[in-house]
């Protein structure tokens, strides 16, 4: 290993390292720091770690400098970052994350368009004023183009399915255990009273409770705030709509936007139901909306991503947009990563950009996530790591993305690669990924701490991928 | 002729002229045979297109989800579909056999304002036809070339509420930029004066402008602003003035057979492709010849665009590829066009000699679809 070039010196060269975690149960007794050959990778230090602490199986570990992965040995880290190999240099040891494997397909009539968990670590329930802490076996809710919300059990059983949308459903969500939230292609919100079982494995029911209408074409997607009740809906009329669950907080809807009555079709169903329409539109896109979400420290803050290649910061109390950020593609998702005080937005340019919406941010861009071949349409964070995120998109494959995870470019944007690609379960055994995602199309991905990442598609499945402890 | 080759060292890097459409993001699937029109909707969010299997499709455009599908015909291709260009309505004018079919897609692709607009549009003739029987407006005998008619209910079901029966099948169907003119060409007619029609849609009246037209008709455009029209034949692209209803200007492509031609949105410049092979560029401010030829194709060009709203332009050929460019038009007259090609994208396989057959930009992006067989 030595003899591979000649101009390297004949002794090794070695660097001091200080060894560091936050993580209680894998902390290293005091020793000061050590002397380490500068060639070590990761898998080295991996061993060396393991070694020190005496593990009898092995930890797999990723080790952080300065805040990003050591993706390569430490003297080409040191070079390519500036940093004196004369200096104790510390490194940060971090459980490493395990690849998130397939645990089970649902399968669907038709492609689907979102997802939704309703577990005990989701926030439909963390977020609740009740304090009510009753155990709930996780539900899996999905939206699909055949027009219909399916809530499904971990055993593969539909438990609840809701037909009341007259075309395809863009969006759905839990807003609380018992209520749910949909929208799609025929303009509609609606809220959903969902009775359960407790146990997860008796049937429950969907029942349309409220239609609210103000928008005036398709939406494609929603943000739902649990504690305040809060509902956003993105449309690609241009606009946002803010609503709530509450019958009695929202006013008449507008007679115009209503279906016009059909003889042949049945709607002796949906009239019951009352129809409402918004708190507030939001506007000032030059476009379709394509996503919206709360700010995931303050309610009164949303953002709002656009095929007009903006996005929008807007203040819930007024309506009004307070920011615009223009990019130069088409956007398709937007996610709040509280912690890093960042928004990721899909592109139609493949890639994930990382915004700083704060008023003081001086570039557009923080970074950028590359790896994705077809457009990112959905994203989300993960629930208990704040550099964390997961990508859906048309190339059909999720990504997980870890902001440490830092590839040095040529020019001064920072680049993130994923750390692992979630390829679909039904497209097992083909050597190449179909052209233009052609039937594997991933739109829309949700994370939870007890259910995992799960994802639906064209392929029609919704699909489960859970990494171990 | 200029050989472009010679051009290219002097010409900006293509990086630099993004964006450009350079990927494949979404196929859609579901025709039976040739997929011969297809077009964006106004608001850019709905793919119409229609084929050989006589059904007119709807998709959603970022997915290519299938949202309708509507057979007008069991026997007859359906040879063009237009979005009326107006973003009140939500109207596909679609050509299959004899007729030009108005259809209002169901399933909540229009919202009911867009459902009763549309509606009072396609139905307003009616009346006018009804007050006004024989004569048309100019006082001319109305031509029984053309007849407007309610279709069954059983169509009027589906959305489509209006029929227009031509003597001989149109090939191509044009709108006038404000949505109630239309022009159709119809080659293979016997008499050469009613290959071309222009239609009035509020007052369901049918025109014929030339008495003599010199050549066959091969297809035509209106004039963004000006009240000039375009026809092109087979050799020749003549520019009428429709107010003063006099021949403007002739141009000469050179080409041997015309396939298509379009504007650019300030009306100032022409593409015209051709079987031959060949894309002209005509500066209408300049001579009755082409400015550049673009010999880019190994086989005949079907289809040319310009993007309604950014400096790009796109062929589609029968050799199963697209060469997108780069064509930058100066408001100023003065100066002339920019030519860069950009890229060549990997169409349609080549079936039966037949490659890309229609191609069409979105309305704002720099995406563009195209068809051929499936
Ligand atoms: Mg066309």
């Amino acid at each position: 290993m030595a003899a591979t070039t000649d101009a390297r010196p004949e002794r090794t060269a070695q660097v001091r390292i200080h060894l560091t975690t936050r993580s209680d149960d894998i902390q290293l007794p005091e020793t000061g720091p050590i002397l380490v050959p500068t060639e070590l990778r990761r898998y080295q230090l991996s061993t060396l770690v393991n070694r020190l602490l005496e593990t009898t199986q092995p930890v797999p570990l990723e080790f952080l400098i300065n805040g990003q992965f050591l993706r390569t040995s430490l003297d080409e880290f040191l070079t390519q970052n500036g940093i004196s190999a004369e200096t104790t240099v510390n490194v940060e040891y971090v459980r490493a994350l395990i690849p998130p494997l397939h645990v089970a397909s649902y399968e669907h009539d038709d492609w689907v368009s979102s997802v939704d968990v309703l577990s005990n670590t989701a926030k439909a329930i963390r977020m609740q004023e009740s304090k009510r802490k009753a155990l709930y076996a996780p539900r899996i809710l999905s939206g699909s183009y055949d027009g219909m919300l399916r809530i499904w059990n971990e055993s593969s059983e539909v438990v609840a399915t809701g037909t009341a949308h007259t075309s395809a459903v863009k969006a759905a969500k839990f807003l609380t255990p018992t209520v749910v939230v949909s929208a799609g292609i025929d303009r509609t919100v609606r809220i959903w009273k969902h009775d359960y079982a407790e146990t997860g494995y008796e049937k429950g029911s969907l029942a349309p409770t409220l239609e609210l209408y103000g928008h005036k074409s398709s939406i494609e997607n929603l943000a739902v705030h649990t504690r305040t009740s809060r509902i956003l809906s993105a449309s690609s009329d241009h606009t946002i709509g803010l609503w709530s669950n509450r019958k009695n907080d929202l006013p008449a809807a507008a007679e115009s936007l209503l279906p016009i009555a059909n003889k042949r079709r049945k709607l002796s169903n949906a009239q019951q139901c009352p129809q409402r329409g918004p708190l507030s539109l939001l506007q000032g896109h030059q476009s379709q909306v394509s996503d919206v979400c709360f700010d995931e420290k303050d309610d009164t803050v949303a953002y709002s991503s656009s095929w007009d290649h903006t996005v929008k910061t807007w203040d819930l109390t007024t309506s009004a947009c307070v920011d615009t950020r223009t990019t130069s593609q088409s956007l398709f998702s937007i996610c709040h990563l509280s912690d890093a005080g960042l928004l990721a937005t899909g592109t139609s340019a493949r890639h994930i950009s990382l915004i700083d919406p704060r008023a003081s941010a001086t570039t557009i861009s923080a970074m950028t996530l590359r790896g994705h071949t077809n457009a990112v349409v959905s994203l989300a964070e993960d629930p208990r790591s704040p550099h964390q995120l997961v990508s859906s998109s048309h190339d059909g494959t999720c990504r997980v993305w870890d902001l440490r995870s830092v590839k040095q470019g040529s020019g001064t944007e920072r680049t993130g690669e994923s750390v692992y690609v979630i390829e679909r379960n039904s497209a097992k055994g083909r050597t190449k990924r179909p052209e233009a995602g052609d039937g594997v199309k991933v739109f829309g991905v949700c994370w939870d701490s007890t259910v995992g990442i799960v994802s639906g598609g064209e392929d029609k499945m919704v699909q489960i991928n859970k990494g171990g402890e | 002729n200029i050989d472009p080759e010679s051009l290219l060292p002097k010409l900006p890097d293509p990086n630099e002229l993004r964006p450009f459409p350079s990927i494949c993001t979404a196929m859609f699937k579901g025709h039976d045979g040739r997929i011969r029109s297809l077009n964006i909707d106004p608001q850019g969010r709905y793919l119409a297109t229609g084929g050989d299997d006589g059904t007119v499709r709807v998709w959603e455009l970022q997915t290519g989800k299938q949202l309708r599908r509507l057979r007008l015909s069991s026997s007859e291709a359906v040879n063009q579909v237009s979005w009326q260009p107006s973003r009140e309505t939500c109207i596909i004018a679609a050509c299959c056999g004899e007729n030009v079919q108005f259809i209002i897609p169901q399933g909540d692709i229009c919202n009911p304002q867009q459902d009763r607009r549309s509606r009072e549009v396609l139905d307003s003739g009616f009346g006018y036809a009804t007050s006004n029987p024989s004569k048309t407006a100019a006082g001319v005998d109305k031509p029984s070339s053309a007849n407007w008619l309610r279709p069954s209910t059983t169509l009027q079901d589906k959305g489509v509420l209006l029929t227009l029966t031509l003597r001989s099948t149109p090939k191509t169907l044009a709108w006038h930029r404000r949505g109630d003119y239309f022009s159709t060409v119809s080659p293979s007619t016997a008499a050469t004066s009613t290959a071309v029609a222009i239609h009035t849609l509020s007052k369901h009246q049918t025109q014929h402008p030339f008495r003599r037209l010199k050549g066959l008709a091969q297809t035509v455009c209106f004039h963004p602003s000006k009240p000039l029209f375009f026809v092109a034949t087979r050799q020749r692209v003549r520019v009428y003035d429709l107010q003063q209803q006099r021949l403007e200007k002739e141009l000469q492509p050179g080409a041997q057979w015309i396939s298509d031609i379009s504007l650019h949105p300030l009306g100032s410049n022409l593409l015209v492709s051709s079987y031959d092979k060949r894309l002209l560029w005509h500066d209408l401010d300049l001579a009755a010849t082409p400015y550049k030829t673009l010999r880019y194709h190994s086989k005949a060009i079907r289809s040319v665009k310009f993007h309604p709203s950014l400096p790009l332009f796109v062929d589609g050929s029968d050799d199963g590829t697209l060469q997108v460019f780069h064509g930058n038009v100066m408001g100023d007259s003065l100066e002339n066009a920019t030519v860069v090609p950009l890229k060549v994208l990997r169409g349609h396989k080549v079936v039966k000699n037949l490659g890309v057959l229609d191609v069409e930009w979105h309305p704002r992006e720099a995406w563009c679809a195209l068809s051929g067989y499936m």
